[in-house]
């Protein structure tokens, strides 16, 4: 307990907390002095508890030792480019570290923790819609200055915001694994700056968390206003989670595309780029630049809060529909955002277990950068009942039937890839080939709701839940799925137990075409979505019942996984070697990856995907007396 | 491309540059007063935004061979070269945001605003831009007295500019009866739409200061030479970069429009 509490992770919450009453502190003696009232319903009032938040993030880094080195150089105090990690075991984990394939690790595991409490708060809102009318989020009850239903509506906004802010560490995690070595490269491009990132979503998750008890929220996690101008504090707490996470991915997407153009080992030219690596370059141009607008938008509702500026405020000549522009201009590429890397995993995990070379791979590489650049010309898709002008509406609807184009590609591909192939069925092609159906039903629910006619009936329903749980699943979870079986052994020289994951996916893959198939027949009847109690002469009880069983049986995969991913790291059973039988150079050396990654460089000499022609060569490393020569 | 082979060269080219931004921020001024044309304003703001993305920016630079060599200076410099690059551009979208804001809320309107500081504060950035590329040019010729003076002289300037935004300017438009409606429910967008667009770039330019206090204090400590100067390349990027943002936001703020 006491290494726990001299942990980096513990420090930056206690300088959190720190900074936090700072702030407050400061506002409210401020107002004090100035004759303005002090206390509100959640002690400090709303100006003391922004002001506090910020403070809390800003301590939170600068007490945990992220950004030390940053003000040593400031002062103009060199330090060695790589530290070596003091720490052995956990806490290396809980540790700032600079090494890529920790912070990898950290950012997983962080996903995984919020992937959970995100769930658990999804089981909550699904077992009290699981019957109509209110059993126990009832109007009486209090919770955290709310009721029931507000309990509800904080919930199921929170469940949004966590689970994409846990899609994005998720995919940070992955990428900040597997791209370094997947390029050949010792590290990220700024490792100091990877490290930031990590730690600026710690503080966001907290300031997340504490919106749920600072009288919540009830906008869903768009926030648009007016609604988002009237709600409780929380709302900005939640504001300014959202903008600290954004942050997060801001920065770790710089640092990727830096990587990628800076760091690749020689003969690594573009079109012999790992698949995987493609996504991740398309995904961070997103990612870079798209992820301002959220902030920005929410920053301005922020101001008119605080200060009165009346930006959305029809009665002072403002204009709510302009906020809903600012963001879904980074909402809808953020799903974006989510799926490429995944279909990435899908397009770099298919020739292994197909034991055939990738088909198309220019295509599917370009097929990945078209999604990224039509996805910034889509966003109004969103906004058809918004009453924004009607001429925008039929452009907009085109320009998202067009992802379609794209993303055909890419199922061609897969579909190509497998056909003849020799396949295996371990787990991680078992969420593949999950993930590409799955995928795929969320790829077809898509245009009837990008048609405008057809939008019109569907939009706020649960076709339109069921469609995004779809994509999601399809394009994020399996395929992050795959990719923890997948690279478990590299990071840690054991496998994951096969039986165990093969429960998981056979538990987790019908409960959840039931879920997706229930919401979406039930959105097509009628079923609003967000709220917290429906009509019985609707008839949807049973099948709300039976989309609450589902939910459960999918939490309980997860738990599954979570017990054979920790019981795995002691207890797997051994696999030093090429497990998988891949061509990728992070498999031609032995796990768990040492330190600095690569002994000896290598030298890409062929295509990367050519399984089962014999002969063929992706990379060649040089040997000790010849790098030496170098 | 051999842009900076010759120190006096260089700083002449700089005046040059400086005197075709002036005199295209004249014309600006001009054409503002007299036929009012807003595309005519486009247009000159983006021949001043490549001017000072070229000649003080260097965003060829960006394309420059270096070594094989990963870990050496010039190698890492590019790579750092282009993560500011790439920070730019992230940053540049949240003044794009604010710009799509202006235009949606206030169209071709603009607040009441006193022209005459605004083209005194603009002028006052340009010729700190101008002074920061002296002294840039002077630290890669391993002029380090130089650099200092003209690092010194930009700080001024820049501070000059930020107190007369910060300080002159919001309160002669908060007299004028520009508010951001604190307490003023009556008050429109305008007043918000101001104190945002000219708030955020503020708060750009105490950064931009606080980055030229810290590599003019190390280049007392003699950290940096001819050859290795990547600090005072990124303090001055960025620099140039609030000026860059700041030639569009003066005529969206000043010159667009008919005044409400």
């Amino acid at each position: 307990m006491k290494k726990f509490f001299s942990t980096a992770l513990a420090r930056g919450l206690v300088w959190q907390l720190i900074g936090t009453l700072v702030g407050a502190g400061l506002v409210t003696g401020i107002r004090a002095m100035m004759g303005l009232s002090i206390t509100d319903t959640f002690f400090f009032t709303e100006p003391a508890w922004v002001l506090g938040a910020f403070f809390g993030v800003l301590f939170f880094l600068a007490g945990n030792g992220s950004v030390s080195d940053w003000f040593k150089w400031s002062r103009g105090i060199d330090t060695p480019e790589h530290h070596e990690d003091h720490y052995t075991g956990w806490e290396k984990y809980l540790n700032v570290s600079l090494d890529h394939k920790v912070i990898g690790i950290q950012y997983t595991v962080t996903a995984l923790l919020l992937i959970s409490i995100g769930g658990l708060f999804a089981l909550i809102f699904r077992t009290e819609l699981a019957q109509s009318q209110l059993q126990f989020l009832t109007v009486d009850m209090k919770l955290f200055g709310q009721n029931g239903p507000q309990l509800y509506n904080t919930l199921m906004s929170l469940h949004g915001m966590i689970m994409i802010v846990s899609i994005l560490l998720g995919i940070a995690g992955i990428i900040n694994y597997v791209v370094p070595l997947l390029l050949g490269a010792q590290d990220m491009a700024f490792p100091r700056l990877n490290a930031f990132s990590f730690w600026i979503a710690v503080p966001a998750a907290v300031l997340l968390l504490m919106s749920l008890v600072l009288g919540g929220f009830d906008t869903g996690w768009t926030g648009y206003p007016p609604l988002s101008v009237r709600a409780p504090v929380g709302v900005q707490m939640f504001f300014l989670g959202v903008a600290a996470a954004g942050w997060s991915s801001i920065l770790g997407a710089l640092n990727v595309i830096a990587t990628i153009i800076r760091m690749r080992s020689k003969g690594m030219t573009a079109m012999r780029m790992p698949i995987f690596v493609w996504a991740a370059v398309a995904t961070s141009i997103i990612a870079l630049t798209a992820t301002q607008l959220i902030g920005l938008s929410f920053q301005l509702v922020m101001f008119q809060r605080l200060f009165g500026m009346g930006f959305f405020d029809p009665a002072k000549g403002g204009n709510p529909v302009l906020f809903q522009h600012l963001f879904w201009f980074y909402s809808h590429p953020a799903v974006y955002v989510f799926v490429l890397p995944g279909l990435g995993v899908i397009s770099e995990l298919l020739p292994v277990f197909a034991r055939k070379p990738l088909f198309g791979y220019r295509w599917i590489a370009m097929s990945s950068m078209g999604i990224a650049l039509v996805g910034f010309l889509v966003w109004a898709h969103h906004m058809f009942t918004s009453g924004m002008n009607e001429y925008l509406r039929v452009p907009f609807m085109y320009s998202t039937l067009l992802v379609a184009i794209p993303t055909g590609v890419k199922f061609f591909s897969w579909v190509a890839t497998i056909w003849k192939g020799k396949l295996t069925y371990p787990t991680p092609m078992l969420f593949v080939l999950g993930a590409i159906v799955v995928f795929l039903l969320g790829g077809l629910t898509g245009p009837p709701n990008a048609t405008v006619s057809v939008d019109l009936h569907l939009h706020d329903t649960y076709f339109i839940v069921g469609h995004f749980h779809d994509t999601i699943f399809g394009g994020f979870v399996f395929p992050f799925f795959a990719a923890l079986y997948y690279w478990f052994p590299k990071a840690t020289g054991r496998r994951m137990n096969e039986t165990l994951g093969k429960i998981h996916f056979w538990l987790m893959t019908p409960s959840f075409f039931v879920l997706t198939f229930g919401m979406m027949q039930i959105g097509l009847l009628g079923m609003r979505r967000r709220i917290v109690d429906y009509d019985p002469a609707l008839g949807f009880d049973s099948t709300h019942l039976v989309l609450t069983i589902a939910g459960y049986l999918i939490g309980l995969s997860v738990l599954i996984f979570i017990y054979n991913f920790f019981n795995s790291i002691k207890n797997g059973e051994k696999a030093e070697g090429n497990v998988w039988n891949s061509r990728s150079p992070e498999w031609q050396v032995p796990s768990p990856m040492p330190v600095h990654n690569y002994d000896q460089p290598f030298e890409v000499v062929g295509e990367p995907y050519d399984y089962g022609l014999p002969g063929s060569k992706y990379v060649e490393f040089s040997s000790p007396a010849k790098s030496k020569h170098k | 491309m051999s842009h900076t082979q010759d120190k006096s060269a260089a700083l002449r080219q700089g005046v040059l540059i400086f005197i075709y931004l002036a005199a295209l921020t004249a014309l600006e001024y001009f054409i503002a007063i007299t036929f009012k044309a807003v595309s005519i304003l486009v247009i000159v703001a983006m021949i001043k935004a490549a001017l000072v993305m070229y000649y003080y920016m260097h965003i060829y630079k960006l394309n420059a061979e270096s070594e094989d060599d990963e870990h050496s200076y010039e190698y890492k410099t590019g790579t750092n070269r282009l993560g500011l690059w790439l920070f730019l551009l992230s940053d540049s979208f949240v003044f794009a945001g604010l710009m799509t804001t202006r235009i949606n809320l206030l169209g071709l309107t603009r607040p009441h605003l006193d022209q005459l500081l605004g083209l005194v504060v603009t002028a006052i950035l340009l010729l700190s831009s101008f002074f920061m590329n002296r002294g840039e040019t002077a630290m890669s010729h391993g002029d380090k007295k130089s650099f200092m003076n003209n690092t010194l002289v930009t700080f001024v300037l820049g501070l000059g500019f930020l107190l007369g935004v910060v300080l002159v300017e919001w309160r002669l438009a908060a007299e004028g009866g520009l508010v951001a409606s604190f307490g003023n429910p009556a008050a429109g967008p305008m007043g918000a739409v101001f104190y945002i667009m000219t708030g955020m770039h503020a708060f750009h330019v105490l950064t931009g200061l606080i980055f030229l206090g810290v590599v003019w204090n190390n280049a007392r400590k003699n950290l940096y030479s001819a050859r290795q100067h990547w600090g005072v390349e990124a303090a001055a990027v960025y620099w140039h970069f609030v000026d860059l943002v700041w030639i569009f936001y003066y005529p969206a703020l000043y010159l667009i429009g008919r005044v409400v």
